[in-house]
């Protein structure tokens, strides 16, 4: 099977900080990947190249078989759910939808299903920019998915989310994930690995993979080995 | 594609219209200009110009003067102080604005038939009102030099008619093409009202790259892998559209109702501030692609818009100023415009002559434009 996304030596620098060192990855259909890590690690500097957002030093990235250095054409069958709120501001929740319909040169049919999907027939007439956290993710996601994407880059979907919005938009995920589709997820709380299929620790600019099982012991380890020495030193 | 092209447009009239303070600054700011100016300049002439005489003769001949100085069609004599000092004084604290001095002597210079010297003075520290209250003096002291001559001479035993003809053995007849009345509103109301147009417009138009790649919503586009030559094509289309629907009202008023002059006919000026708008938005976007972010690009905005209309050579002529002030101008759409607009509104020069200033605009655009592009091209 093609990996949707393959990651070779990827490195990527910010400034004079090294931020990605040398990552590597695949990801296939059907899979979630959680992208864990702690604030800083340079988990949205990841998703912001997979996107094609930016630019990165060197390494190289394939999306949906295309060098995204050389061809944008994966960003047709890609959906976008960013770290900041990066839907249009200034139009509603309806207007928000139709214009990235059309700017994904897709057609308006999707948009009353997404809306019942994702309850937004209450927000439809409300600007954007004024929807509280969880019914802003639900329109993130609802517009991230309005061209049926076949991959999906999600930074922090769920953070700090009330738990209805979390369940609604964890369920769409899930449909999402199984119909075929793929899904990279950065978050950096380690009780949503539980949502993914595989977890990648991205820590010192790189990545190790674990499965969430793992991921979740490898964090309690981490937990207790730090309440030892701090035992020990307060001892 | 000409569905996201449209999408893009509707967008920004959107984005225009729900940005409260940027929709009544493109909405009010020129018309509110053009009524201001014009009432303001309405009365066409200065009238009523205070000004006080000093009576140190206290002669008959001394009393007529006065006489024909209180006649004066645009001063008012409000004060007849005692002395110099006295005049000095009210001239300090802005209570007149000129004054007359009649010496001591004057009423012996004048039944002596001697020259009789009478000061005139004038508050210089306001230009506008140094210019007009000379005039008006000029012309009642040259009125008054005449007739004193005339007696002089009669006085020495000339024939009346032969004493007034001396004194005028040439007629200047003044004739003021264009603006016949020499109507200062005509001249000034439009260029201010559609100065303060341009200054909203470049500001609006300074935005035009920064206001999206700053603003996060940048991360979709992006990642929606649009054409950022038909995002900003798009946008500029409809910015530029707007531009143009707010100056209407403006000519609306300014044509219709307040009757200034306009030589050319109405589609003619039309074209030539659609080229000028295009011109000067590609300024704005050419600042726009060089600001780092919202503040930085207001900031170039203002530093363009500001000084351009005194750059533009319509207050004061572009032959009389520095050769590279002259050069910065020239490079500035607005300095065409301006004049342009003097021509079209008093001229109309005919199409052979404003070619060159359409050829300008043309020339302006097109390297802002691919600038810009470049800019952005290598930054984004």
């Amino acid at each position: 099977m093609t990996p949707l996304i393959k990651v070779i030596d990827l490195k990527q620098t910010i400034g004079k900080q090294k931020v990605l060192d040398g990552l590597s990855l695949e990801l296939y259909s059907g899979e979630c990947l959680g992208l864990f890590g702690a604030r800083g690690a340079g988990k949205t500097a990841l998703l912001h190249i997979l996107s094609g957002i930016d630019r990165f030093k060197s390494g190289s990235v394939e999306i949906l078989g295309c060098d995204i250095r050389k061809s944008e054409a994966f960003k047709k069958q890609l959906g976008l759910v960013t770290q900041e709120r990066s839907l249009f501001r200034d139009l509603k929740v309806y207007e928000n939808l139709e214009f990235i319909a059309v700017l994904k040169n897709t057609g308006l049919d999707s948009i009353p299903d997404l809306v019942k999907r994702f309850e937004l027939t209450d927000y439809l007439g409300e600007p954007a920019g004024r929807l509280n956290a969880g019914v802003y993710q639900r329109l993130s996601m609802a517009c991230a998915l309005l061209n049926e994407p076949r991959l999906l880059i999600a930074d922090d979907l769920i953070n700090d989310i009330d738990p209805y919005a979390q369940r609604l938009i964890l369920k769409e995920l899930n449909r999402f994930v199984t119909s075929g589709g793929a899904c990279v997820w950065g978050f950096s709380r380690i009780e949503f690995c539980a949502a993914t299929s595989r977890v990648g620790w991205l820590e010192k600019g790189s990545l190790t993979f674990y499965t969430p099982q793992e991921a979740q012991e490898q964090w309690e380890s981490q937990l207790l080995s730090i309440e030892q020495q701090s035992g020990g030193e307060n001892a | 594609m000409l569905r996201q092209c449209l999408a893009i447009a509707r967008r920004e009239f959107f984005f225009m219209w729900r940005d409260k303070s940027l929709r009544y600054i493109l909405l009010a700011g020129p018309l509110l200009g053009l009524l201001i100016f014009y009432a303001t300049y309405s009365p066409q002439v200065l009238k009523n110009i205070p000004a006080a005489i000093v009576d140190l003769d206290h002669s008959r001949a001394g009393q007529e003067l006065i006489k024909n100085i209180q006649a004066a069609e645009n001063l008012k004599i409000t004060a007849y102080p005692g002395s110099y000092d006295e005049l000095e004084e009210l001239i300090k604290k802005g209570e007149v604005i000129a004054g007359v001095v009649i010496p001591e002597d004057y009423g012996k210079e004048v039944s002596l038939s001697r020259q009789a010297r009478v000061e005139m003075i004038v508050d210089g520290s306001n230009m506008i009102y140094a210019t007009n209250t000379t005039s008006a003096m000029l012309s009642v002291t040259r009125t008054l030099s005449a007739q004193t001559g005339v007696k002089v001479l009669v006085a020495r035993g000339i024939q009346p008619t032969q004493a007034r003809a001396a004194y005028q053995p040439v007629e200047f007849r003044e004739e003021a093409w264009f603006n016949p009345t020499l109507n200062y509103a005509y001249f000034v109301v439009l260029a201010l009202a559609l100065n303060v147009w341009q200054q909203c417009c470049t500001l609006a138009a300074c935005m035009n790259i920064t206001g999206e790649t700053g603003a996060r919503s940048w991360y979709q586009i992006k990642a929606l892998g649009l054409s950022r030559l038909r995002l900003f094509f798009s946008k500029s289309a409809a910015q530029i559209i707007t531009f143009m629907v707010i100056a209407l009202p403006v000519f609306f008023l300014a044509f219709v109702v307040c009757k200034l002059p306009l030589r050319c006919g109405f589609a003619v000026f039309l074209l030539f501030n659609l080229a000028f708008v295009i011109a000067l938005h590609s300024v704005g976007t050419l600042a726009s692609s060089l600001a780092r972010e919202a503040v930085n690009a207001t900031r170039f905005g203002m530093i363009i818009a500001l000084p351009s209309f005194l750059l533009s050579g319509y207050s004061w002529p572009l032959e009389a100023m520095p050769p590279y002030l002259r050069f910065i101008a020239q490079i500035l759409p607005q300095t065409w415009y301006f004049q342009g607009l003097n021509f079209l509104t008093f001229k109309d020069p005919g199409w052979a002559f404003m070619s060159q200033f359409f050829l300008a605009f043309l020339i302006i655009a097109a390297v802002c434009y691919g600038t810009a592009a470049i800019i952005v091209a290598r930054r984004t």
